[in-house]
């Protein structure tokens, strides 16, 4: 900060806008929503220092509250012993020290957890003192007399001095945690910020608008600074809102938004050094407004050539704040007075202070609540005699004082009873021992605790998921002669997809890898009007592969590309005109109207049928057009992201191939075919539709890269090349694209017509099991969506996720990722055949062909950013919809084509809506690598982006040993640490049987028709259900390797297993 | 048959009657706390659903019947209430007008209930909304159907009262819950002019009959004129014409589905059925229809220019359907209503799909529209004037809710200083004597009541437990001896005798 201190103004807000990038949140508009970490600015923190730090600076909630965990607790979601082994994994020092007679303080924190903190308020306790029977409560009663008789004895202290030092504090907090009017708001209860708001949001929206608004600011070319100015001078509400001089203010505003901010940040606070966190606190109380402002500043090229700049916001912001403030706080002390004079205001007047202080305590009493509330609100219309101020403080000041005994008796009695004291015990304890107790109990500080709360939470999966991975160590194993080789993003939700595909077809080996399969490109689709970047968001491409009609149908093309402008066309026209145009308007909205009626009403009734309908009618009018790709560039140019090169070289395909199939280690052994899915989503009335998208393809739709893929695969040239580099690809394999809809289960297959003639057996073998998997997956995705048939047959499940998909009243549509949880980086083998409920990414990666780590440090790298955005954007939107995510759908109103606000007047709400979230459990996304200890040290050694998110805790990393059954889980503090726990799992014939009738998440489970055709494992008698698919009994895998002492955890026997979902 | 199928229009009342069993219904269930978790989602979805669908068929095979016979016209099924003056009746109107737009209500209204069972899935207020959504369906298909005004009113309250409860349906927010208070109050000065309307209507014409205020002309042309007025109050209010635009705009805060039926589809057009209802009466009053093409064209040009600086898609579209629904003004006030009425109808039909696809428009749209002529483009007076809707939500802020409110805190100053210090208020009671604590009273019927008992107990004390020598004692020892006496006389034969005779005197 000092060497900063010495460099210009100006630099300074350069640095000051610059570090607002670390808190503000970074979501791109909504088209191109990708998946990213909400605190991505905290992340060179440790995760629970992050997210502390994060509640100090913005007083969201970043853990799920207590309460919940308890009720998983109670529920079976977590166990006692899961709650015991993170006291150790949090750290928390000396839990063997004993702390009282027998008790340790280990024994004393797990009853402080389960007995949890929170402790009614003092209206609350009277109540229930009242009501219920806890007045007869004996423990209650002794801790009581005990913590009461305490200040009883002492006199009672003047109240004076404890209110001067509490304003001081929360004047203090002026520019760190707090503005001028959230200072104002709580004494007088009106908050500056919903005017602020108002004013701000129609010009803030107005300029950075992408395209609803047909009539712009004139002024708006000059940044938002000029345009809002020009327009707030002439603007009449001033004077309605009887702030006359403002206007006068304004014209005479110099013309730099930087003098603006140096003639006014001065006004606001005069610490110079308390300026940046002034500026970071206004930002963050419009987070989203304020966070799309900075984003349009640092992508230029993504807006409308509207110059957007942060400073400029700042300026307008600083402004109104000051403007406002010193309005309110002219009518809340009746007189002119500055900003900076507020501070001696109140502390001439504590009684007044008290009482509005007062009334945002929960420990005002109800009675005094009343008064104090029409006192306050009385004063803001008229004028309140000094005296009245003394009188009611007065009244209030005891019960200030006398606030926090009876909790501290109500969170003794709840710990004495979670530890099994009885009164007998407690008659014997000394004052010093109760204290003693206290001060162990509440030596966690309520983040502490849940963190601990959190690792239970995440244990108790991680042990049900490495016991998995033990007990299906055995069963390794995979066909010999492979039907089909089928490679799928690594998507959590294509874990269904490729399960039920190798249920089907058990002579079907799969593979999973970031859903771009290594070819970054810019992709323009027959009907693309640009050029789209199908690869992560933080690779530019450089190569566009254009789709284009088949040779010698370019006549068709250019009539086809006519007739879809032109239906387009009306459609804007119907959409558009009907809302701003005068006279036609009016006529096309009459004739749209029996269409429309007739849409809707074949829309609610027949979803399904009416998406399908319409589709085929927009398809025969098109017309169809078979298609190939403009692949192959002659000769590599120089090109840049801008100008990017057509078509890739025949070397650059090679490369791109031969990497690909190496990472994912399919080097030989080559079925009849490879199949390449890519995937996407299709829903209706979604403005969060590319959130459902794939990741790995900055939100867009993955098939063009599995086509593109396939395509290059098959050709000639690059198959000789590969055979050179000693990657022979015989001519019995053919290479095939298509894109998996993860929303109603259906597959576009690409380029059918150009498979030989001598695969076509096959290949509809392989359309059918491809067809079955994906239907027996439907009915999966049904058990969790309360709305759909309930143990559907794979018919009607398809059936019912197509209507869903065109339905246009569906908040719904699907669940995205919601319960992501882990993933596997590793062979196929070490998880086929285990039902994961689609909570696992897995990536494949083959350790034996990787001798020196280059690979799998490559798959860490790309997957684990991309892995860990997606787990941590649900963790927070989860945690915290209200502020991390954006609320429920239902108000949501889509604004200047970029964001979605909550009616027509709120911030710009970011993050996931509560509809894709509700039923996600909140959990950091683990990493299993199957790779030796050493090998993964020393990638982590050298890659400071691993070290940031692994060392950090952002994610969780462990290590399957590739040749042994062993298991090895990550801690940044303590190293690797053997896992050892009771591999007992229960075993099923198909997944069917496992998830059937439930809805709820499911723990894994061995499924033995994956694997069963290849090698048969001795069925044990017994069975679920009697589905006359022996199988059923918790079958116990020998371990190689002893438990350790204090490690192991028992995983729950099946039964106990159904019982506690 | 064919007697029940005649008899048909009779059962028009189940229209609106039948969605309020859908809300006494639902309304118990969520009271008793049965209506809870996923499983209780389909029983009042279909229930809205099936009610709403009931109308409909009901309208439809009434409809049938008038296109193969007549329209039912005017039906007075009961007598409500009334006085030798005037009466007030239930009765129906079951002409082309109200046909055609109750059957377009129910249509809409059921389809937008089926969409909303899917859209609020798992909402905290889910069973509140379709409580809400039927009884404004109940209420809307009043005001269509009504063959009285005062039966209309009911419905037009009804409907107010439901657009309420759904622009407010995000009730944390406060944006949310200042905007419903801000349309509701704006909303009250066009129910003032209904009011105003009725009386007269009761007054002059004694009666509240749609067929008899078309009659109005056998009064005289002030009259009628003052008559008209406060219809056309009314109207303006609730299909938000100038000057009252400013609270639709505010009515966006509810889910999606609302605001497509309440402000982009039906609601909005109540204002344009209620003038369409009243062309007879209008006819007669060439300036107040005058006045209609004035208020019209100015809200069609204020709602142009304000859609233009639209940039949330909610917004945009009010301000479309706000324009449409003046030009249906303008019509009527050149006497066009056959247009209007057609007008009426496809736009109901295009805006509710309109609003119910908003949330599509970033697939639905691809690039920005034109922009507006060079001159209005550069003009920065206009522009701002646009962009705060000519300070319309403002004006109506300090012209009618502020004072509202601030009535209503004087309103609540006057109970908090006079009222409740008069009756009192439990548990401040203070004792009334300082030597007997245990009697506390606050209020004047609390000390009325405290003094009366002290008078009871001072009687009990003073007459009664003052043991030997109480006056009450002394006096029941004199009526004792008195009555000892008479019982001793009356034993004796001749004072038997006389009292038998004295008896038989009196019969006699």
């Amino acid at each position: 900060m000092n060497a900063e201190h010495d460099l210009p103004i100006r630099e300074r807000l350069a640095h000051w806008v610059e570090h607002l990038t670390h808190v503000l949140p970074a979501q791109a508009p909504i088209r191109d929503f990708v998946h990213h970490n909400t605190l991505h600015g905290f992340q060179h923190l440790p995760f629970a220092e992050a997210l502390s730090a994060a509640s100090a600076l913005t007083g969201v909630t970043a853990w799920w509250p207590e309460a919940t965990f308890r009720a998983c607790l109670a529920s079976g979601r977590i166990s006692a012993d899961d709650l015991n082994a993170a006291l150790d994994d949090a750290g928390v020092a000396d839990l063997d020290e004993p702390v009282l007679r027998a008790l340790s303080r280990r024994d004393v924190l797990l009853a402080s957890l389960l007995a949890g903190r929170e402790a009614p308020d003092a209206g609350h306790l009277d109540w229930l003192q009242r009501e219920t029977a806890l007045a007869d409560d004996l423990i209650f009663g002794h801790f009581s007399r005990l913590t009461v008789a305490v200040p009883a004895e002492a006199p009672a202290p003047a109240w004076q001095p404890l209110v001067e030092s509490r304003w001081a504090e929360l004047c203090g907090r002026v520019g760190l945690s707090w503005t001028w009017r959230s200072l104002l708001e709580h004494l007088s209860g009106e908050d500056v910020l919903e005017r602020v708001r108002s004013i701000l949001q129609r010009h803030l929206a107005a300029h950075l608008d992408l395209g609803v608004a047909a009539w712009r600011n004139p002024a708006q070319g000059q940044g938002f600074f000029a345009a809002w100015r020009a327009s707030a001078g002439f603007d009449l509400a001033w004077e309605m809102d009887e702030l006359p001089n403002v206007r006068d203010e304004i014209l005479h505003l110099p013309d730099s938004p930087i003098d603006v901010l140096l003639e006014e940040l001065p006004r606001l606070i005069a610490d110079e050094s308390r300026w940046p966190g002034y500026l970071q606190r206004l930002s963050l109380e419009l987070p989203g407004w304020s966070g799309m402002v900075l984003w349009r500043e640092r992508h230029p090229g993504r807006g409308d050539g509207t110059p957007v700049a942060m400073l400029d916001y700042l300026a307008v912001r600083v402004l109104l704040e000051r403007l406002l403030s010193d309005d309110l706080l002219r009518r809340l002390t009746g007189g002119p007075l500055q900003l900076a004079e507020l501070p001696e205001h109140y502390a001439a007047r504590p009684e007044e202070f008290l009482v509005r202080d007062a009334l945002h305590q929960a420990w005002l009493p109800e009675e005094l609540q009343g008064r104090a509330a029409s006192l306050v609100d009385q004063a803001r219309h008229e004028h309140v005699d000094a005296e009245d101020w003394r009188h009611l403080a007065a009244a209030i000041a005891p019960a200030m004082l006398g606030a926090q005994a009876d909790s501290v008796a109500w969170q003794q009695a709840a710990l004495s009873r979670q530890l099994g004291l009885t009164l007998a015990d407690l008659e014997t304890l000394s004052r010093e021992e109760v204290g003693r107790l206290e001060k162990c109990a509440a030596s966690l500080n309520p983040e502490q605790r849940s963190q601990i709360w959190l690792l239970a939470y995440e244990r108790h999966y991680r042990e049900q998921l490495f016991a998995a991975l033990t007990a299906n160590h055995a069963r390794r194993t995979a066909p010999a002669a492979p039907s089909a080789q089928v490679v799928m993003c690594m998507d959590d939700r294509e874990e269904g997809t490729r399960r039920h595909l190798e249920e089907v077809a058990p002579d079907i080996v799969t593979y999973g890898a970031v859903g771009f399969f290594g070819v970054p490109i810019y992709w323009q689709g027959l009907d693309d009007a640009g050029r789209t970047a199908l690869c992560p968001v933080v690779i530019r491409p450089t190569r566009l592969v254009r789709e284009v009609g088949v040779a010698g149908a370019e006549s068709d093309q250019g009539k086809r590309a006519a007739r879809r402008e032109r239906r387009l066309q009306w459609r804007e026209r119907f959409y558009q005109a009907t809302r701003r145009r005068a006279v036609a308007g009016p006529l096309l909205t009459a004739l749209g109207s029996l269409p429309a009626l007739a849409a809707l009403t074949a829309a609610t009734l027949a979803p399904g049928w009416f998406g399908e309908t319409a589709r085929r009618w927009r398809e025969q009018y098109d017309g169809r057009l078979p298609t190939r790709l403009a692949l192959t560039a002659e000769q590599k140019i120089e090109a840049t992201p801008e100008q990017p090169q057509l078509g890739l070289t025949d070397a650059e395909q090679i490369k791109c191939v031969e990497d690909f199939l190496r990472m994912i280690g399919l080097t030989a052994n080559f079925a009849p075919f490879v199949l390449f899915f890519g995937h996407g989503s299709g829903s209706q009335n979604n403005p969060h539709l590319s959130a459902y998208d794939c990741g790995a393809c900055s939100g867009k739709h993955g098939g063009p890269n599995a086509r593109v893929f396939a395509a290059m695969a098959n050709r000639r040239e690059v198959r000789a090349g590969l055979a050179e580099r000693g990657l022979p690809i015989p001519d019995t394999c053919w290479f095939i694209g298509a894109e998996h809809n993860t929303c109603d289960d259906g597959v576009e297959w690409y380029d059918l017509d150009t498979v030989p003639e001598r695969f076509q057996t096959a290949l509809d073998t392989l359309l059918a099991q491809v067809g079955e998997a994906c239907r027996a997956h439907a009915a999966e995705r049904c058990r969790r969506l309360a709305s759909a048939p309930v143990r559907p047959t794979p018919w009607k499940a398809r059936r019912h996720m197509l209507g869903r998909a065109s339905d246009i009243s569906q908040a719904r549509p699907e669940l995205g990722h919601a319960n992501n949880a882990a993933a596997f980086i590793g062979r196929r083998e070490m998880s086929r055949g285990l039902f994961l409920d689609r909570r696992v990414f897995l990536i494949s990666y083959d350790p034996t062909s990787d001798d020196d780590g280059k690979i799998v440090e490559d798959i860490l790298l790309a997957a684990g950013p991309v892995g860990a955005g997606i787990a941590l954007e649900y963790y927070f939107s989860t945690v915290d919809n209200e502020r991390f995510g954006c609320g429920s759908k239902i108000t949501h109103n889509i604004t200047g084509l970029f964001g979605v606000m909550e009616g027509a007047d709120s911030d710009l709400r970011t993050g996931l809506p509560w509809q894709m979230v509700e039923i996600h459990e909140p959990m950091r996304l683990l990493v299993v690598v199957e790779q030796t200890t050493e090998r993964l040290t020393a990638i982590l050694n050298r890659q400071p982006p691993l070290q940031e998110l692994i060392n950090n805790e952002w994610i969780i990393l462990a290590a399957k040993s590739p040749s042994t059954v062993a298991i090895e889980l990550y801690c940044p503090r303590r190293g690797w640490l053997p896992w050892s726990g009771k591999a007992v799992l229960p075993q099923v014939g198909r997944s069917a049987d496992w998830f059937a009738g439930e809805s709820e998440a499911l723990a894994p489970a061995i499924i033995l028709g994956g694997t069963r055709a290849n090698m048969p494992l001795p069925l044990q008698g017994g069975g679920r259900e009697g589905d006359g698919f022996g199988h059923g009994t918790p079958q116990t895998h020998p371990l190689p390797n002893p438990p350790l002492e204090g490690e192991g955890a028992e995983l729950p026997t099946m039964a106990s297993c159904k019982e506690s979902k | 048959m064919m007697v029940l199928l005649a008899n048909l229009p009779n059962w028009i009342w189940l229209v609106p009657a039948l969605p309020l069993v859908a809300v006494v219904i639902n309304a118990a269930r969520v009271l008793l706390g049965t209506a809870t978790g996923d499983a209780a989602e389909p029983l009042t979805a279909r229930l809205s659903s099936l009610t709403a669908f009931g109308g409909l068929v009901l309208l439809l095979a009434i409809d049938a019947l008038a296109l193969l016979d007549a329209p039912p016209g005017h039906l007075r099924l009961a007598h409500w209430f009334g006085n030798g003056n005037w009466e007030a009746t239930f009765s129906f109107m079951l002409d082309p007008l109200s046909l055609t737009l109750g059957t377009l209500t129910a249509l809409i209204g059921w389809l937008v209930i089926r969409f909303s069972t899917n859209y609020l899935h798992r909402e905290a207020g889910f069973h509140r909304y379709f409580i809400a959504l039927s009884f404004f369906l109940a209420g809307i298909q009043l005001v269509l159907l009504a063959g009285n005004g005062l039966l209309a009113f009911v419905g037009w309250e009804m409907c107010g009262a439901s657009s309420f409860l759904l622009i407010g349906y995000a009730w944390h927010r406060p944006v949310a819950t200042g905007n419903a208070l801000f349309a509701f109050i704006t909303n009250r000065g066009g129910d003032a002019g209904f009011l105003l309307a009725l009386g007269l209507a009761a007054t002059w014409l004694g009666g509240f009959e749609w067929t008899l205020l078309s009659k109005a002309s056998q009064i005289s042309a002030v009259n009628d004129r003052l008559l008209v007025v406060g219809f056309v109050i009314a109207a303006l209010a609730k299909s938000a014409q100038l000057p009252f635009s400013a609270w639709i705009t505010k009515a966006l805060e509810g889910p999606t589905p609302s605001s497509a039926i309440f402000y982009g589809a039906v609601m909005v057009h109540a204002g344009v059925y209620l003038m369409l209802r009243l062309e007879p009466l209008l006819v007669q009053v060439p300036d107040v229809m005058f006045g209609l093409v004035v208020a019209g064209t100015l809200t069609a040009i204020y709602a142009w220019l304000c859609g233009l600086v639209q940039t949330d898609v909610k917004s945009a579209l009010i301000f479309a359907t706000l324009f449409q629904v003046s030009l249906m003004f303008v019509a009527i006030g050149l006497g066009w209503t056959t247009l209007a009425l057609v007008h009426l109808c496809l736009h109901a039909g295009w805006r509710v799909w309109q609003f119910l696809v908003a949330p599509s428009w970033l697939v639905i749209t691809r690039e920005r529209p034109p922009p507006p002529p060079a001159w209005l483009r550069h003009n920065q007076l206009l522009y701002t004037a646009a962009l705060q809707r000519f300070w319309l939500d403002k004006l109506a802020d300090t012209l009618f809710v502020q004072p509202t409110t601030s009535f209503s805190r004087d309103a609540h100053a006057f109970e908090e200083h006079f009222i409740d210090h008069a009756i009192g208020q439990p548990g401040q009671g203070k004792p009334v004597h300082a030597d007997r604590p245990l009697v506390v009273a606050d209020g004047l019927p609390g000390r009325l009541l405290a003094s009366a008992s002290d008078v009871l107990q001072r009687i009990e004390y003073r007459l009664l437990l003052r043991g030997k020598g109480g006056t009450a004692e002394k006096l029941m020892h004199r009526a004792g001896a008195y009555l000892r006496t008479l019982e001793n006389l009356l034993e004796q034969p001749r004072y038997l005798m006389m009292a038998v005779m004295a008896t038989f005197v009196v019969i006699l």
